[in-house]
């Protein structure tokens, strides 16, 4: 955008066209004063505390040229001859601004005066006190008096709940509408409007449940005033008393960043840090309501070891040494290893190392081992998005292609980031099989036939052929590779037959190729329904590479998959086929326990809580650790339990779903001093590497490892976190850049300027932790040949219904102990359509028995008008036993009335 | 009974006439306040529903203007206005002359009968007929104290007599 030059109190600076007075101003480092203004959204002119004066040049409207005086300077005119809103006002070219002048004083002393008169100014006992945009911009620029009765102040009954997380104050609320702007514009959740109006103007909530929005707790954190408050941090703390610890949100792969409010060892509340890449300056409610499981009481301290079917307590030496005794006594085939995907980098490798240095097996897996486990992908290492990947920055020019996703479920930042993409101009494609929230914001709202995602990726293949949308510079490299499946593929799924299955007419395929195709840059987006087909991944990255959306900054895949950092799962090789051999996976696992496995060590996964058939591997076993925060269903079976600290217990880094490695720190001491999960595993491998040196040193000589090179056995005296990360950055391809010390001093492009605490007081932290280091993508690298496959999607079975289980940010996972979000987790239910409830004569809360070839289970019945006949949705939440019932990536199943 | 059931021709034909089904938010309100008498938390979400606009929307409309009623109101809404060319010509005594023939205070209190609810009012634009009291949809004009019991019979006649009353601007006729 071309710049113009502009004088603001005296300082001529050059701004992008289009910008407000009051931005334009900042980026001169003068600060005005705001209320209803916020950066992130449209401004509206409600408060008017942004008055300012504007001159611009005097235009003759005779001969329509600027009048220049006698001086040789254009002759400025006081815009509108009166003062104007500095949010509303764009800036335009010579014009002069006055922040500063009396009559700017005057007025805003008047609006503050006037804010006040019914304002309560019960500072000592308002959260936002110390952190309170109103307490700041009446100290800099109100008036030290009022002409107002105090007695004539406005009273309402102290806070209401606006729902179950946030509290209002009307005395408070100057009617800003910065909370209902943040839920219409930005999350798209019409849940917060005003009533009534006059002096008795207040914001209400009218959705069921109330405020029923996942990005609620952010409308505090913008209120300029103490009006909204958070019913989880509510008069417990004074802000200043809090000290700041940076951290990252673990529970989706969005990694928002974090500052954990500690007061001492307590942890008072949960706020953003701004990471314009990563969150800008936002975090669901999962991420600022779920991190209270840490603080619990029913946490494990000590290690346990079952003696006679009961646990009793044991040291730490005696809990090792019975682990490393029976893992050690087992040939590397009989063992493996599941680790989650929530576990910080250092602990997965560390695990990863384990097992096969030390135990000598690569049946590893950060998954559970369920039949509702996605097939491996990794095609993002290769064909993700490159280094320097920033969503923010992007709008017009971008096109963005969502596919078998439903981000505000898998990773509820991405409904924000990429419905604003959409919002500034860029192409935004929504193809899914059912409704999904973010489609209302798409540009393209494609609904294929419910499980043809992988027909419609196959059919954006063809198009590019049919349609010459090739890019001419990745062609002419000679990079792309194309394997003997992949022109078999083409060759029997003709575009025509494959556009019939999705049920689109063919121009929608084809426009939505021609927009990705001819856009600067293009991100595809893929969850959990496209992953459960790998046909689906390897047809988008196929369309990706031929399209030239590839290894650079904001092009390329963008994988959602289950776990906070499965991405650091899969780069630190906790995966059965990371080395040359590859292992048992955790289904596998769980299908020869007892026969070719013998004992299994889990961390941080609670396989038996959704699986029975996991329940009942367990039980084969001779042998079995489980570390984790609590006795956990899976613990139960346990022949060891090892406790382990919290995420804000210790330190690490989590890779997110754009392969940003960021940093987090301890917030708080760990009860009974727990060690890291990494530490247990490091103790383990010390004692197996005392037993059997020589054999250790012998197994880890292996070749072919695809992403894990291992480190001489020896390499066990990690005494830091941080000594754990450098053999990271060692060992592990592509984090060789990614040391502590780069990360805690990364910069991006977000920073700070002068005075932002006039938008952002008590919105978010200043980010002193450094925001991350992106992994580049193996593309990026011109020299990697692109070996592109493709596999015929999977067939659609017979049945009278077709099950697709979906993902639930509520899932009721373990996150949820403690949580003020447990109410909104919804117990297991069966999705479906109109047309097929009234066949079956069931209503919503009815029960029904739905049966596979796996099994039955009785769930009740939700309704969704969106859906298609045909077709059951599954929530994945905690007691929908899901393992029962799949067969693979689309079930057919029979549903009764029970 | 649901609105749908029994105005679903009207409402049909209301959200026929606009290009954006929200449109037909006020017209469908006025409908809902005739059959339920007022606009209650049920009445205002079946609207919502009906239209599908989110909930809190119709609360924000229904909050702005003065003639969605959302607590049971008299068949006859009676409206005196009190702006200062009606005071001067006898506003104020008409009210003492309504209270006190009411036994309520004009600060839209109903009558225990839910015949008569009384409420001030600014300027009704019709000063040079002051004092005027508006009874409905229905303008008296030139209404001063002494004529307050006459016209109280007549508008319970009225209601008495079946006439279709309605509280809301759904039968005004321009
Ligand atoms: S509650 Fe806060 S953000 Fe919302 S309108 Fe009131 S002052 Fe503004
Ligand atoms: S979007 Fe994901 S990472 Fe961010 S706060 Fe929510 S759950 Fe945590
Ligand atoms: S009017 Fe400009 S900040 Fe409110
Ligand atoms: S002042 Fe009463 S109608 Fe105008």
């Amino acid at each position: 955008m071309p710049d113009v030059s502009v004088t603001i109190d005296g300082t001529q600076i050059n701004v992008p066209v289009g910008t407000n007075v009051v931005d334009a101003a900042r980026l001169a480092g003068v600060a005005v004063p705001v209320f209803c203004y916020h950066p992130k959204m449209k401004p509206v002119g409600m408060c008017r505390m942004c008055l300012v004066e504007v001159y611009t040049p005097k235009v003759d409207p005779a001969t329509r040229q600027v009048v220049m005086g006698e001086d040789g300077k254009p002759v400025l005119a006081l815009m509108m001859n009166k003062l104007q809103t500095g949010c509303t006002t764009p800036i335009s070219e010579g014009m002069v601004v006055n922040t500063a002048s009396d009559r700017v004083k005057f007025a805003q002393k008047g609006v503050l005066e006037f804010l006040l008169t019914s304002h309560p100014l019960d500072c000592p006992v308002c959260d936002k006190g110390g952190e309170c945009p109103l307490q700041n911009l009446t100290m800099q620029w109100g008036p030290d008096s009022s002409r107002f009765d105090y007695e004539d102040k406005i009273h309402f009954e102290k806070p209401i709940p606006l729902g179950d997380l946030i509290l209002l104050d009307r005395e408070r609320c100057i009617l800003c509408s910065r909370c209902v702007r943040f839920e219409d514009e930005l999350a798209d959740d019409n849940v917060l409007g005003f009533g009534s109006r006059g002096r008795s103007w207040e914001i209400i909530s009218k959705s069921t449940p109330a405020f029923d929005s996942k990005f609620s707790g952010n409308t505090t954190d913008i209120c300029p005033v103490g009006a909204l408050t958070s019913s989880d941090f509510r008069f417990k703390a004074r802000v200043w008393e809090l000290k700041s610890t940076p951290s990252v949100c673990n529970l989706c792969p969005v990694g928002c960043n974090t500052s954990l409010d500690m007061r001492y060892n307590e942890l008072m509340r949960v706020m953003p840090r701004e990471n314009d890449a990563v969150n800008e300056i936002w975090v669901c409610d999962k991420g600022r309501y779920g991190h209270r499981y840490a603080v619990q009481e029913n946490r494990l301290t000590t290690p346990l070891i079952k003696r006679n079917g009961e646990f009793v307590s044991a040291t730490w030496e005696q809990a090792y040494s019975l682990i490393a005794e029976r893992l050690g006594s087992y040939s590397g085939a009989q063992v493996a290893g599941l680790a989650g995907p929530k576990l910080p980098n250092e602990d997965l490798f560390s695990f990863a190392r384990l097992f096969r240095e030390n135990l000598g097996s690569n049946n590893l897996d950060h998954r559970p081992g369920s039949p509702a486990d996605l097939p491996l992908d990794d095609l993002p290492r290769t064909y993700g998005v490159g280094k320097g990947t920033n969503l923010m920055t992007l709008g017009k020019g971008t096109a963005v292609l969502v596919i078998g996703a439903d981000p505000e479920e898998e990773a509820p930042l991405y409904q924000l980031r990429l419905r604003a993409i959409a919002q500034r101009g860029g192409d935004l494609t929504v193809v899914s099989g059912y409704p999904t929230k973010l489609e209302r914001s798409a540009t393209r709202k494609v609904r294929v036939k419910p499980g043809t995602e992988a027909q419609f990726a196959l059919a954006l293949v063809q198009a590019v052929a049919a349609e010459k949308l090739a890019s001419e510079e990745v062609l002419g490299s000679g990079r792309l590779k194309f394997s003997d499946e992949y022109r078999r593929v083409l060759a029997a799924h003709k575009f025509d037959d494959l556009v019939a299955a999705t049920g689109l007419a063919r121009e929608v395929v084809i426009t939505t190729a021609k927009a990705f195709a001819s856009a600067e840059h293009g991100i595809i987006v893929y969850g959990r329904s496209a992953a459960a087909d790998p046909a689906i991944p390897q047809a988008l990255a196929a369309f990706a590479a031929l399209t030239g959306k590839l290894g650079k900054a904001n092009s390329g895949l963008i994988a959602l998959r289950p776990g906070g950092n499965f991405r650091g799962a899969l780069d630190m090789g906790v995966r059965p086929d990371a080395a040359g051999q590859p292992g048992l996976s955790a289904q596998q696992v769980w299908q020869q326990a007892g026969t070719g496995v013998k004992a299994v060590y889990i961390a941080a996964l609670n396989p038996a809580a959704e699986n029975p058939a996991a329940a009942q591997a367990l039980q084969k076993l001779d042998f079995v650790v489980v570390q984790d925060l609590f006795l956990t269903e899976t613990a139960q079976y346990a022949d060891v339990v090892l406790p382990a600290a919290a995420v804000i217990e210790r330190e690490g880094t989590f890779t997110n779903a754009e392969r940003r490695e960021q940093r987090f720190r301890q917030a708080r001491q760990a009860p009974a001093n727990l060690p890291a999960d990494w530490q247990s595993f490091q103790a383990v491998a010390q004692l197996l590497a005392e037993r059997a040196p020589v054999a250790v040193a012998a197994r880890t000589l292996k070749k072919g490892a695809k992403v894990f090179t291992p480190e001489a056995p020896q390499g066990w005296t990690a005494m830091l976190t941080s000594d754990v990360n450098d053999m990271v950055t060692r060992s592990v391809s592509g984090y060789n850049a990614a040391s502590y010390s780069a990360l805690s001093t990364s910069r991006g492009a977000w920073g700070r300027q002068p005075n932002e605490a006039v938008y952002y007081d008590g919105t978010s932290y200043e980010n002193t932790e450094g925001v991350g280091i992106q992994i580049a993508a193996s593309a990026e690298d011109s020299r990697t040949t692109l070996q592109l496959n493709l596999s015929a999607p999977a067939l659609r079975p017979v049945g009278e219904l077709v099950l697709l289980p979906v993902a639930r940010a509520y899932d009721g996972g373990d996150w949820v102990r403690g949580s003020k979000l447990s109410a909104r987790q919804v117990p297991a239910h069966i999705i479906m359509s109109v047309a097929d409830t009234a066949r079956l004569d069931v209503g919503i809360g009815e029960l029904v028995t739905v049966s596979s070839a796996a099994g039955s289970i009785t769930l009740p019945v939700q309704i969704e008008t969106g859906l298609d006949l045909g077709v059951a949705l599954l929530p994945e939440v905690r007691g929908s036993t899901l393992g029962a019932l799949l067969t693979g990536a689309q079930t057919a199943i029979t549903v009764v009335k029970a | 009974m649901a609105l749908r059931d029994i105005h679903g021709a009207e409402i049909d034909t209301l959200l026929a006439r606009y290009a954006q089904r929200r449109s037909a938010v006020l017209p469908l309100l006025y409908i809902a306040q005739d059959t339920y008498g007022h606009l209650t938390d049920d009445a205002v979400r079946e609207v919502a529903e009906i239209i599908g606009m989110p909930a809190t929307d119709v609360f924000e409309v229904v909050g702005f203007y003065s003639l969605y009623y959302t607590k049971p109101m008299g068949k006859w809404v009676l409206q005196v206005c009190d702006d200062v060319p009606c005071c001067f010509c006898g506003a104020e005594e008409l009210i003492t002359a309504l209270e006190q023939a009411l036994g309520l205070r004009a600060h839209g209190e109903t009558t225990r009968d839910g015949m008569f609810t009384l409420e001030r009012v600014k300027c009704v634009a019709a000063c040079n007929k002051a004092p005027v009291l508006q009874a409905n949809l229905d303008y008296i004009y030139n209404l001063t104290a002494d004529k307050a019991d006459e016209l109280l019979n007549e508008l319970r006649r009225r209601a008495d007599s079946g006439e279709q009353l309605s509280v809301s601007g759904r039968a005004a006729t321009v």
